[in-house]
């Protein structure tokens, strides 16, 4: 047996981080140029986002941002020289450390509680939800669960999400 | 108002096939409406470098396209009440991905959908799952 030990992929201060918020909240006020921007960038053209009288036929109280919009609409960005080599931001809220870095998209799974409205604002609070090692056919990997619960400005619980990144 | 009702459902139902195909210029428009500056979305020699062929469609697109497949098949007055997918293999730009969808439960007004995206050779890329509640009437 070796001595020498590959320096492990989750280091014990990132499984530390597990349930902890992952920063401050984040808010941001539902803009329909916004919402309907990302609408027409996924080729979603449903009147309910667009025109606000199909909106309130369909039983809205006003124009609606698209489910998933939700999760697009606090992101606030960085400077630029904030980016890391693969171009994704570095965290701005607690930096969740691995002995990894090539990122991916992993899945989703959402809950929507409240339609979000054009002129809503949300406030995010994203968590990390648990980090789990993998073996894989092209190696080792690790799959980030962050949950993050999106609220509207009556309080009300409008969404959940639960995100998995994968990081290898 | 038209739109699907429960009555409209039964189990084994199978929701007609829609086909998805991202242009790279429908990836650049993505990236800038969610603020994403992720490589791998527009740097064709980087995603290389990272193990892909070519640049990704972004896993949250195709869940936002499973997302509009969801509420396009439950109509106006519809709710989608859960979403959920995985992103097993990635999805490459000008190809196309057949969405598919089985009414797997009715309980009340709650209708389960079980939905996927498949390449062309019927590859499940994305499996996922979808929960509605239908108007009654």
């Amino acid at each position: 047996m070796s001595n020498v030990t590959a320096p492990p992929l989750v280091p014990p201060e990132t499984h530390a981080m597990v349930g902890e918020p992952l920063g401050e909240p984040v808010s941001a006020v539902i803009t329909r140029r916004e919402a309907q921007r990302y609408a027409r960038a996924v080729g979603d053209l449903d009147p309910i986002y667009f025109d606000e009288a199909a909106a309130r036929d369909a039983g809205y109280d006003g124009l609606v941002a698209p489910p998933t919009f939700v999760g697009h609409s606090v992101v606030e960005g960085a400077t630029l020289s904030d980016l890391r080599g693969d171009g994704l931001w570095m965290d701005r809220g607690r930096k969740v450390r691995l002995g990894v870095s090539r990122s991916m998209f992993g899945g989703e799974e959402w809950e929507f509680f409240v339609p979000v409205l054009v002129g809503d604002t949300i406030t995010a609070q994203r968590r990390l939800g648990a980090v789990e090692e993998k073996d894989g056919r092209s190696g080792p990997f690790v799959l980030l669960h962050y949950e993050t619960t999106f609220t509207n400005q009556r309080d009300e619980v409008v969404a959940v999400s639960r995100l998995v990144g994968i990081a290898r | 108002m038209s739109g699907r009702s429960i009555a409209d459902v039964a189990v084994g139902d199978e929701l007609d096939v829609e086909i998805r195909n991202a242009s790279r210029a429908q990836l650049f428009l993505y990236s800038a409406a969610t603020h994403n500056p992720h490589r791998i979305h527009y740097d064709r020699d980087f995603a290389v470098s990272e193990g892909h062929p070519d640049v990704i469609v972004h896993g949250p697109l195709q869940g936002a396209w499973l997302s509009q497949y969801v509420t396009g098949w439950a109509g106006p007055r519809g709710r989608m009440l859960t979403l959920t997918w995985q992103n097993r293999r990635s999805a490459l730009p000008e190809h196309d991905y057949a969405f598919r969808g089985v009414v797997r439960g009715i309980d009340g007004d709650v209708v389960t959908l079980e939905v996927w995206a498949e390449d062309g050779n019927g590859t499940v890329l994305m499996p996922g799952t979808a929960t509605v509640r239908l108007p009654s009437s």
